[in-house]
């Protein structure tokens, strides 16, 4: 039989802190994440090799929301998120990401957890920005 | 002259030539293991819903699940290869919600609709509204949601 493994170190529904701004360290946008990345999707015509694609910033900004001096949310699902697109970002740009959760709602086996975050270049712009509505585990009863 | 498609420069497609009402579907992908894979490493988003086979047999999916966002990522691509270039330029915006489960071996497809053009940020660019679903082998839409895109005018 299986040895189980140990449970993540997980932060859950019960420790998430309403309007506690979280800031994470950066990432530096390069080719490499950029031809990964249109590898992974399949997007064809892209013309620039330079020009980052819309959707890889928010992509990377959910990695950099494990490198926090905070365990990783439990979340059990991505419900869903409302996203604007302000500026272009290219391959040399600097983002980091700033978030805080808005509201927290209790469900009957977890909790819908709603956050705003901002990904924010070098120059301290912020060039994408939205919210996004996830359902956190509640930390299990021992 | 044999062509594959733009390489570079415009496709020719313009916000004057999409309409209300424009349907499209795109071709099928099979969602694979290893696009699971590189994703985690890519965006560094290593939740165990996506990494841990053991852990997730106990969970009500029974096994790994795509991440959202590779979801998403799949569609955006997808939508490049089933639609005329203009009905998915730059990304001004989105609303989406992420319905069901893709799970290692599902085949997803897009569906989308154009539902509404407007005038964009400056005289050369309209907006296009492009609604839009990610649907399995089974027909179940697994997400779903509405693009905003601006595109480029004809030129005079």
């Amino acid at each position: 039989m299986r040895e189980a493994a140990a449970a993540p170190v997980q932060c859950f529904f019960e420790d998430v802190e309403v309007n506690v701004p979280l800031e994470t360290p950066g990432i530096t946008l390069t080719r490499a994440h950029v031809t990964l990345f249109t590898g992974i999707t399949g997007e064809a015509g892209q013309a620039d090799a330079d020009t980052v694609p819309s959707l890889l910033p928010l992509c990377l900004s959910s990695g950099l929301g494990w490198r926090v001096p905070r365990p990783p949310l439990a979340v059990l699902a991505f419900m869903g998120f409302e996203w604007r697109f302000l500026a272009s970002l290219r391959v040399g740009d600097t983002i980091h990401s700033v978030s805080r959760t808005l509201t927290k709602r209790n469900m009957r086996d977890a909790g819908v957890v709603i956050e705003e975050r901002k990904i924010v270049n070098q120059r301290e712009e912020t060039v994408q920005a939205g919210k996004l509505t996830l359902l956190v585990a509640r930390r299990p009863e021992t | 002259m044999l062509s594959y498609g733009p390489v570079s420069g415009h496709s020719g497609t313009f916000f004057e030539d999409l309409a209300v009402g424009q349907e499209f579907t795109s071709p099928g992908r099979t969602v694979t293991e290893a696009d699971i894979v590189i994703f985690a490493g890519l965006s560094g988003d290593y939740n165990v819903l996506h990494t841990d086979a053991e852990h997730m047999k106990t969970s009500i999916f029974g096994e790994r699940i795509a991440h959202g966002l590779l979801g998403l990522s799949i569609e955006q691509g997808l939508a490049t290869r089933g639609e005329p270039a203009a009905a998915h330029g730059v990304l001004s915006g989105l609303k989406w919600k992420f319905k069901g489960p893709i799970k290692i071996g599902d085949t997803v497809h897009v569906r989308s609709r154009i539902t509404a053009k407007k005038d964009g940020p400056d005289a050369s660019r309209g907006l296009v509204a492009v609604e839009r679903q990610l649907v399995n082998q089974l027909g179940e839409v697994v997400q779903e949601g509405e693009t905003e895109h601006a595109v480029e005018r004809r030129p005079e």
